[in-house]
């Protein structure tokens, strides 16, 4: 799937990074990558004139080919100028891949910086102002455990993939640090799909934690609903 | 691994969590390989956003890691009337120099915390850690 791919599903106007990764260790770019990619152009203008006075750090947490983060700083989403970007991915095949994609699409004079680790466990609390996610999110009876060693090249993509119970296992451990790694004025993204039931976990971060929780796009991918759900803190 | 990254990681342990001794992590200045890369652009709007955001203290201590102690030991204020001043301009290009252009690209640091060691090779800092710990 390429750029014309994604024009052709929605009214896509920006454009959609090249990438040319190895798909045998590293997530390809599909429908869930590309939902990303339109929720953010949509979101642009909001993300915009909510961070328009300082600088936005922003975190894509499994960045996997880099193909969002590399799309945000292409087009100054949040902001042009005043953003820096964070990869933290599980996996370094990931993070190898997201550096090069970055490179090829020429934004290496845009502050980016690429970090192994388990999702936000080693970031200072109260500093990412954007963060967004494309979790491993398929139902499976466990989440893979991390190889051994790079050598055991495959099995990382077990882990761009499978999620565990519901294929919520990873994505409610997130939802566990959102509160301590999100900035005040903070906003996360993350993608669902039907199985993961989002609604009941956004009406459950509603009601047992305040959040502000918002269906901000979804779009029927084959036999998979896909969703994106805004997150962010009520403003007393 | 960029400078300033430094202000943004502490130690993945969650029993550290509690501490205040996870933050910034201790770097090995013997142990770090530095490289500078003075091809990136200086944006003054950029600094000065970055200035704002940053933990001065953490800097400092950071610095010290890596053997540079010329900072002032408080962060610097900058004109207050938005337009920058020479002297502006001069502590934000030290700053650029500092915390965008110097990296760390193979080295290691260390929870103050815990004692807890994570290395940095070929620019991508590790702090996964491993299972026992997790
Ligand atoms: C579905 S892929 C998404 C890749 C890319 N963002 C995209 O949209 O095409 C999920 C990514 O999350 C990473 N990942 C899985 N578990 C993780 C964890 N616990 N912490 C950080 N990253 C994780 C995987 O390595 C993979 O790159
Ligand atoms: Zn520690």
């Amino acid at each position: 799937m390429d750029r014309v791919d994604r024009i052709e599903l929605g009214s896509s106007m920006l454009p959609t990074p090249y990438v040319n990764c190895d798909y045998e260790t590293v997530y390809e770019p599909c429908e869930d990558s590309f939902l990303l990619l339109d929720c953010l152009e949509d979101q642009q203008e909001y993300l915009g004139s909510r961070f328009q006075d300082a600088l936005s750090v922003v975190c894509e947490l499994g960045p996997g080919t880099g193909v969002v983060t590399t799309f945000m700083m292409q087009n100054g989403i949040p902001t042009s100028g005043k953003s820096v970007y964070f990869g933290v991915d599980i996996s370094p095949w990931a993070l190898e891949a997201t550096r090069d994609t970055v490179r090829r699409n020429k934004c290496d004079g845009i502050f980016m910086e690429t970090v192994q680790c388990d999702l936000t466990s080693c970031l200072k609390p109260g500093e990412v102002d954007l963060l967004v996610f494309n979790p491993p999110y398929v139902p499976a009876e466990n989440v893979p455990e991390i190889p051994d060693d790079a050598v055991d090249r495959s099995r990382w993509l077990d882990l761009a993939l499978l999620g565990g119970e519901n294929g919520m296992a990873v994505t409610e451990r997130l939802l566990q640090q959102l509160d301590t790694v999100l900035s005040r004025n903070g906003v996360a993204y993350i993608l669902f799909c039907a199985r993961n039931h989002p609604e009941e976990v956004a009406e459950r971060m509603r009601n047992e934690y305040g959040w502000e929780v918002e269906l901000v796009i979804h779009r029927k991918a084959g036999w998979e609903v896909l969703s994106v759900y805004r997150f962010s803190r009520k403003i007393m | 691994m960029k400078f300033l990254t430094t202000n943004f990681l502490k130690c993945s342990v969650k029993a550290c969590d509690g501490s205040n001794d996870n933050f910034p992590l201790q770097y090995d200045g013997e142990k770090c390989t530095l490289q500078q890369n003075n091809d990136i652009e200086f944006n003054a709007e950029f600094l000065t956003n970055i200035l704002d955001r940053v933990d001065w203290d953490a800097i400092l201590t950071v610095a010290a890691d890596l053997g540079n102690n010329s900072l002032p030991r408080e962060k610097p204020v900058l004109g207050t009337n938005g337009d920058l001043t020479e002297d502006d301009l001069a502590v934000l290009r030290d700053l650029h120099t500092l915390l965008i252009c110097t990296s760390i690209v193979e080295g290691q640091m260390q929870c103050k915390n815990c004692g807890h060691i994570y290395y940095i090779k070929n620019g991508i800092p590790n702090l996964l850690l491993p299972p026992h710990l997790a």
